[in-house]
C-alpha cells in the first residue's frame, strides 16, 4: 500500500507541467529517419542561421542514416566531426535580437511538456490587435515567426506549416535524446530477462521455503 | 581440495565461523513479511550507485566550464554512457524510495523500540548521509536546477547564529556557488558513499546484535527462528527481481521523468528559474521550510522534521507489542502521517500561493503534532487496549514466548549449576 502511494506520488510529480498558462497542443513526435531528416532540412532553412545545435556533429546525422548528399550540403567545408554551430555569431545575434538565441540540442528536454511545448510555440504566432506579431505560448519571445504562420488562413497551407513544425520538433527530439530508440530496444530485452529471472527466483524461494514445517505463527495465531 | 583451502584460511581468518554466525546460522524470525526486504534492497542500490558512479567519474569533468558538456558527452558519445547516467540518476530516486519504505516499515511495526534504539539511530545517521550525498550529487550536472538548488540550500546555513555568513562562504568556497563549490561537492560526493558503507557496517553490526524485529513485535522463541541463508537469501533475491523490474521500467522507458526539465539548461547565475523545486524526495521537508515565515525558524523546523524520527523510541510509550499491527489508533496515526507527507510533498512541488501556503502550514503542524501526540496517545491507547482485552492471538504468543524464555533460563541455570559442581 505504502509503496503504491509513493510510486503514485512519483507519477503525479513527473507528469505535471507548470511552465505556461496557454493551452499546448499535444503532439507525438515521429522517430523514423525520413521525418527526422525532413525536420533537419527544415531546421537548416528556418532556424540554423541563428540557433546552434552544438551537441550534434554532422557525423551523427550520417550515423543515424540521413542522406549523405544532404549532410554534405549542410556542412559545406566544415569537417564531419564539427558541431552544428549557428551561421550567425552570438555577438551579431545579440545585436539583432537583444538576446542570444539558445542552443537547440536539448530544447525538447529543457521545457515542461517538451516536444508539445516547442511545437505549440513554433505554431503559436498570431497578429495582435495593434498589428504586431505575438506568440501565445511565450509572449516575451524575441524570435520572429520563422515558419511564417502569421496571417496564413488557408487551411491547407496552415496544415503544411504545422507539418513542417512537427518535422522540426521530431528532429529536435531525436537530437535531445539520440539513444532513445536503442534504449527502448534494450529495455524490452532487459525486462524480458528480468521477468524470467524473477519468476525462477520465485520458484527457488518457494522450493527453499517448502522445507519448513508450519509453525504456530503461520497456523493462524497471527 | 576446497576443504583444505577453507581449513588453511580458517586457521588464519575466521571465515567459516563468520559465514555460520552471520548467514547460515544467523537466526531470523520466520514470519518476516516482504516489508523486511527493503534493507537488503537499500544495500543493493548502494552498491549500484557506487559502481555506476565510479564509471561516471571517469568521464565527468568537475569544472563549471566543462561539467554540463561532459554530462552530454557521457549521454551521447561514451559507450552506454546514457545507461550509466540514467542508472545513476534513477538510482538516487530508487535509493530514497527504498529507504522511505524501510523507515515506514520500522515505524509501522515499532521496530525502533527497545532493544533496537541504536539500530534506529544509526539508520537516522545513514539517512542524513544519504541526503547530503544526494544533494551534492545534484549540483554536478551544473544545470539550472543544480545551481539554484545548491544556492538556496547553502543559503540556509546563513541561519547559523553569529557566524552564518562565514559558514555559507566556507561551504561554498566562494561568495556565490561557483567553481570552488562544484569541485568540493564532487570530491565530497565521491567520499560520502564510502562513509555510508562504513555506517552500513555499523548498522549491520547493531542489527546482528539485537536481531531482526518481526510483525508480531515480540521476540520469538528459537523454534520460530530460521537461518538467514538459504531462507531469506532466497526471499531477498526474489524481492530484488521485482525491484529490478520497476527500476528498469524507469531507467529504460521514463528516465527523464525523474529529471527536472530546467536541469537541461546550463546553469546561469544571471537568470533565476521561474520556480525552484528540489528533487521529489526532499519535497516534504522543503514544504516545511517554506511554511515557516521566518527563515531561521524555517531552517530549524526543516532540520527538526528530519530528526524527529530519532525521538520515536522515547515518544512511543506503549508496551503493546507488534507496532501498528495490534494498535488500531497507532495504525490510524501512521496512515494519517503518510497522508500528511503526501500533502507536504504536493505543497513543496507547486509554486507557493496563499492557499498552498495555508495548506502547508496546517500540514506542518500536523507533521510535528503527530510526533508530539505519540506519548499521550500511545499511553491512552495502551490503557484502553488492556481494559478492552488484548486479542487472543497475541496473548497466546506472549504466553508461549514467556514460557520459552522461562525454560531457556531454567536450562541455563541448570547448566551453570552443572559447571559449579
Amino acid at each position: 500500500m505504502n509503496s503504491f502511494l509513493k510510486i503514485a506520488l512519483l507519477f503525479c510529480f513527473s507528469l505535471q507541467a507548470w511552465a505556461t498558462e496557454a493551452p499546448l497542443e499535444n503532439i507525438r513526435v515521429a522517430t523514423d529517419v525520413a521525418t527526422v531528416e525532413r525536420g533537419a532540412d527544415a531546421l537548416m532553412d528556418a532556424c540554423h542561421s541563428c540557433h546552434s545545435m552544438k551537441y550534434i556533429k554532422y557525423r551523427d546525422l550520417l550515423n543515424f542514416g540521413m542522406d549523405q548528399q544532404k549532410v554534405e550540403s549542410w556542412r559545406g567545408d566544415q569537417p564531419l566531426d564539427a558541431p552544428m554551430l549557428a551561421q550567425m555569431s552570438e555577438n551579431d545575434a545579440v545585436q539583432a535580437f537583444g538576446k542570444a538565441p539558445p542552443d537547440l540540442s536539448l530544447m525538447t528536454k529543457a521545457r515542461d511538456a517538451g516536444a508539445s511545448y516547442v511545437y505549440s510555440y513554433l505554431t503559436g504566432y498570431y497578429l495582435t490587435a495593434d498589428g504586431m506579431p505575438g506568440n501565445r505560448v511565450y509572449p516575451e519571445t524575441k524570435m520572429p515567426d520563422s515558419l511564417g504562420i502569421i496571417g496564413v488562413t488557408d487551411a491547407a497551407q496552415r496544415s503544411e506549416i504545422q507539418g513542417k513544425a512537427r518535422d522540426i520538433v521530431s528532429f529536435l527530439a531525436w537530437a535531445a535524446d539520440p539513444h532513445d530508440q536503442e534504449r527502448h530496444r534494450l529495455g524490452y530485452y532487459v525486462l524480458g530477462y528480468l521477468f524470467v529471472l524473477t519468476f525462477l527466483l520465485y520458484l527457488v524461494k518457494n522450493q527453499v521455503w517448502s522445507r519448513l514445517n508450519k509453525s504456530p505463527t503461520e497456523q493462524g495465531a497471527i | 581440495m576446497s576443504n583444505r583451502i577453507t581449513e588453511w584460511i580458517d586457521q588464519r581468518f575466521p571465515l567459516t565461523s563468520f559465514v555460520k554466525h552471520e548467514l547460515t546460522g544467523y537466526p531470523t524470525p520466520r514470519n518476516l513479511s516482504y516489508w523486511w526486504n527493503f534493507g537488503f534492497l537499500a544495500g543493493f542500490v548502494l552498491v549500484l550507485q557506487v559502481a555506476t558512479g565510479i564509471f561516471l567519474a571517469m568521464h565527468y569533468k568537475a569544472d563549471i566550464a566543462l561539467s554540463f558538456d561532459s554530462v552530454q558527452h557521457i549521454m551521447r558519445d561514451v559507450n552506454y554512457g546514457w545507461l550509466l547516467r540514467y542508472m545513476h540518476s534513477t538510482g538516487a530516486s530508487a535509493f530514497f524510495l527504498v529507504i522511505f519504505i524501510h523507515m515506514a516499515r520500522t515505524l509501522y511495526y515499532g521496530s525502533f523500540r527497545a532493544p533496537r534504539e541504536l539500530l534506529w539511530w544509526t539508520g537516522q545517521g545513514l539517512l542524513l548521509l544519504l541526503m547530503a550525498t544526494a544533494f551534492m550529487g545534484y549540483l554536478l550536472p551544473w544545470g539550472q536546477m543544480s545551481f539554484w538548488g545548491a544556492t538556496v540550500i547553502t543559503n540556509l546555513f546563513g541561519a547559523t547564529p553569529f557566524i552564518g555568513d562565514q559558514v555559507v562562504v566556507w561551504l561554498r568556497g566562494d561568495y556565490t556557488v561557483g567553481d570552488a563549490t562544484l569541485t568540493r561537492f564532487f570530491a565530497l560526493h565521491y567520499l560520502f558513499p564510502f562513509l555510508i558503507i562504513g555506517a552500513v557496517v555499523v548498522h549491520l553490526v547493531a542489527l546482528h546484535t539485537v536481531k531482526s524485529s518481526n510483525p508480531s513485535g515480540i521476540n520469538l522463541a528459537d523454534k520460530d527462528n530460521i537461518p538467514f541463508h538459504p531462507y531469506f537469501t532466497a526471499k531477498d533475491f526474489f524481492g530484488l527481481g521485482v525491484f529490478l523490474i520497476v527500476y528498469s521500467v524507469f531507467v529504460f522507458f521514463m528516465p527523464d521523468s525523474l529529471i527536472e526539465p530546467a536541469n537541461n539548461i546550463p546553469a546561469n547565475p544571471m537568470q533565476t528559474p521561474n520556480h525552484i523545486v528540489p528533487e521529489w524526495y526532499f519535497l516534504p521537508f522543503y514544504a516545511i521550510l517554506r511554511s515557516v515565515p521566518n527563515m531561521v525558524g524555517g531552517v530549524v523546523a526543516m532540520g527538526l522534521s528530519v530528526m524527529m524520527f530519532a525521538f520515536m523510541p522515547f515518544l512511543d510509550r506503549s508496551r503493546i507489542s507488534g507496532g501498528a499491527h495490534f494498535r488500531p489508533i497507532y495504525r490510524l496515526q501512521f496512515y494519517l502521517f503518510l497522508l500528511d507527507m503526501l500533502v507536504l510533498g504536493y505543497v513543496g512541488y507547486v509554486p507557493p500561493t496563499s492557499q498552498t501556503m495555508l495548506i502547508g502550514q496546517i500540514a506542518t503542524l500536523c507533521y510535528f503534532g503527530s510526533f508530539f501526540l505519540v506519548p499521550f496517545i500511545s499511553r491512552a491507547e495502551e490503557r484502553w487496549l488492556i481494559r478492552r482485552g488484548l486479542p487472543q492471538g497475541i496473548i497466546t504468543l506472549m504466553e508461549s514466548e514467556a514460557q520459552d524464555i522461562e525454560k531457556r533460563k531454567l536450562k541455563q541455570h541448570l547448566r551453570k549449576g552443572d559447571k559449579h559442581e
